[in-house]
């Protein structure tokens, strides 16, 4: 026995000049860059861009792709100083909760190849906290097989022709929405669309409007037009099949692909989804009504994906190198439209092959708002915590008085805390 | 110093280095990180900014005096434990009877209901979820049951039944388990002599069997009591704690509240009172069921 363990230690002295020549060959390697992503759905593109970067520099993108914990897995692993050195995350009110770990892009040349529109959502006093992923839309898509079978001819844009084009296809025995309203954020989604008019029209602007609300200076209950909201949401639980409550993000998709249903309120994201239902489906794009004014009925258009860059990172060099490849080299120019297949925000980039890029491009040339994600310039976790109070509502458990002064409640302490 | 009292010493020191090892393990990865968390529910902090504010027992206050959906949370929480508590112990101890005796194909069975313990509780909330739904949409169509049309998860309602049916099918081979583990330590010879007694079959069951095995009924309500308490991941993959916040139990809420609004030290405050809640009802659950324990 006695022999066997020095046998055994031996072997491990006699062995510890290879481990240790092992590690000091491996600085010389090349940079492998750590980086932590959502939508899982683009996890094929993710994997096509990494091999072609790696052919291109050597360069390796070790990428982890989450989604529903995906803000719990990034916090942990910021605080246990695991630090990605690549992440991403929401725009707006995201700038100045990530603040402390992120590289100000300001500088870098490649943020000029960027569209100023775009940009907006990631300048946070007056510095460039982040690299807009993608545009992306969010309104109505529906089954343009459906609405021609149906003799629907002129797209709806007020809430009263929503409800006319919903009664024919419900006489006609077609379901006329799925809800989605089990996801928590496709209610606010929906929801907040129907009044995006009304910070420019009454409150002077999106940045006065949730200063207002941020403040206290502004309740939910004071706007005459959350009625707008309101009425958009019962338009489309009457007219949402039998269980509208339980409609998640896979009902909206496949039962639009399939044509059970004719209208699904979802973004751009969920083209990939239908289409691989079905790939014959034609899936066309409506503007949101706002209320009963066609004039003000838009999409809402916005960069809100951000790529952002860890400034502690002993890789910053080498992400920042990416980014820059990813902007201005002939691979990375063509990756958002052709690969991802979603409106891309660098300048002069290819239009993409998708239905609702094409139509969202078509849409705002014909003058139709495009409304910037306002919610998303809310304080940190108001998405969800006033998505389960609109779902409360919508599952029957609240009025809209109720409701209004939940909404309330719950924003004036997440504003309170976030201060 | 006397010899018996060297001795004394000399055994304390024994014991003393012997859990040394455990007990360093514990106090670090159990013990430090849990009194850390207290301090840090006295602080503002959001998760991320390198400061933590001390604000005193803000936080405390807040969450007695001004927080309705924790303690709406609480209350779903508290009937969700309730009704899993006895859903779980009856039926476990009836199918445990049932498995006990000389029926046809009882190690299949028991099988049977042991395989969903298996399964992560997050992957059983995704299967059911998709059963209520799209599931029992076609069974509709089959069988034109209106009971199969009802809005299993979006009727405020109804959701109880539906989470509380999930957890009853997942956790009952677990308790199975332990009941017939139970069952087959009671001695043949009281059974028996009960029977010359005259004891009929719920007389033999209720003086003789149940007294017996007592011992795992307190681990069993035990264990279901401290799990239903904890209540998340089946919440979290079925319900997501809707619709609106009916399904919500404490520890989503504060999953939430740390995780998703990034107010972590308010979150900590929570966790510490939920703690606080789980260990006096625990105490309280062994204290009464200990004492109803016999030894044969």
């Amino acid at each position: 026995m006695k022999k066997m363990l020095v046998g055994l230690l031996a072997l491990l002295v006699a062995l510890s000049p290879l481990v240790a020549a092992g590690q000091q060959e491996k600085k010389d390697e090349p940079v492998t860059l750590n980086v932590l992503f959502y939508s899982p759905e683009l996890a094929e593109q993710y994997n096509d861009m990494v091999a072609e970067y790696k052919k291109a520099t050597g360069v390796t993108l070790d990428i982890t792709v989450l989604q529903t914990d995906y803000r719990s897995v990034l916090t942990s692993r910021l605080n246990s100083g695991d630090v990605p050195d690549i992440f991403m995350s929401s725009a707006y009110a995201d700038n100045s909760t990530y603040k402390d770990y992120v590289y100000d892009l300001s500088n870098e040349d490649f943020i000029k190849q960027i569209e100023p529109g775009a940009l907006q959502g990631v300048i946070s006093d007056g510095k460039v906290t982040g690299y807009p992923f993608l545009v992306q839309s969010h309104s109505f898509i529906y089954n343009k097989k459906v609405f021609r079978d149906n003799g629907i001819t002129t797209l709806p844009k007020t809430l009263a022709e929503f409800e006319a084009v919903a009664k024919k296809l419900q006489a006609n025995g077609v379901q006329p929405f799925a809800t989605g309203f089990k996801e928590f954020w496709v209610l606010p989604q929906t929801a907040w669309q129907a009044i995006a008019n009304v910070p420019t029209e009454n409150y002077g602007g999106y940045e006065k409007f949730v200063g207002m609300l941020n403040s206290g200076a502004l309740k939910f209950k004071d706007i005459p037009q959350m009625s707008q909201l309101f009425d958009l949401l019962d338009l489309i639980k009457k007219y949402g099949g039998p269980k509208p409550n339980e409609s998640d993000f896979n009902d909206q998709t496949s039962s639009l692909a399939t044509g059970k249903v004719a209208m699904i309120h979802q973004g751009n994201w969920a083209e990939d989804s239908i289409r691989k239902t079905n790939p014959e489906v034609e899936i066309g794009f409506l503007v949101g009504p706002t209320g009963n004014n066609a004039a003000t009925a838009g999409i809402m258009f916005d960069s809100n994906q951000t790529i952002r860059i860890a400034k502690d990172s002993k890789n910053l060099q080498a992400a920042l190198d990416w980014l820059r490849w990813l902007t201005t080299s002939e691979y990375g120019k063509n990756w958002i439209p052709g690969k991802v297949k979603q409106l891309s925000p660098i300048i002069g980039a290819a239009a993409p092959d998708s239905y609702i890029a094409k139509e969202t491009s078509a849409l705002l040339a014909s003058g139709a708002p495009g409304y910037p994600w306002f919610y998303q310039m809310f304080p940190t976790g108001t998405e969800q915590q006033l998505g389960a109070i609109l779902q409360g509502y919508c599952a029957g458990l609240t009025n809209r008085e109720q409701t209004l002064d939940a909404l309330d409640a719950a924003y004036a302490k997440i504003a309170k805390a976030a201060q | 110093m006397t010899q018996l009292r060297r001795k004394q010493l000399n055994r304390g020191l024994v014991f003393l280095l012997f859990t040394l090892p455990a007990f360093a393990a514990i106090l670090v990865s159990v013990e430090i990180p849990f009194l850390m968390s207290v301090v840090s529910s006295f602080t503002k902090w959001n998760g991320l900014d390198k400061a933590q504010t001390f604000i005193g027992l803000e936080n405390y206050k807040e969450l007695f005096l001004d927080d309705q959906d924790m303690w709406k949370a609480f209350g779903f929480t508290l009937r969700l434990t309730l009704g899993s508590v006895i859903a779980v112990n009856l039926c476990a101890l009836l199918l445990a009877v049932i498995l006990d005796s000389d029926i046809k194909g009882k190690n299949v069975l028991r099988a049977a209901f042991y395989v969903p313990n298996i399964i992560s509780l997050i992957i059983i909330g995704y299967i059911w979820r998709f059963i209520f739904s799209a599931g029992f949409d076609s069974f509709y169509q089959k069988t034109g049951w209106e009971i199969f049309m009802l809005s299993w998860l979006g009727d405020v309602n109804i959701v109880y039944f539906s989470v509380l049916l999930v957890s009853l099918w997942h956790s009952l081979g677990f308790y199975l388990v332990v009941y017939i583990a139970g069952l087959q330590t009671v001695p043949r010879d009281l059974i028996e002599a009960s029977m010359i007694d005259g004891a009929n079959r719920t007389k033999r069951f209720f003086r003789i069997t149940l007294p017996l095995i007592m011992p795992s009924i307190t681990v069993c309500v035990f264990h279901s009591l401290s799990n239903g308490l904890k209540a998340f991941d089946v919440i979290f993959s079925l319900t997501n704690g809707g619709p609106g916040n009916t399904t919500t139990t404490i520890a989503l809420d504060i999953y939430r509240t740390a995780f998703v609004i990034n107010r972590f030290g308010y979150g900590t405050a929570k966790s510490v009172v939920l703690f606080l809640m789980i260990l006096i009802l625990s105490i309280l659950q062994v204290r009464v069921f200990k004492r109803r324990e016999v030894e044969v």
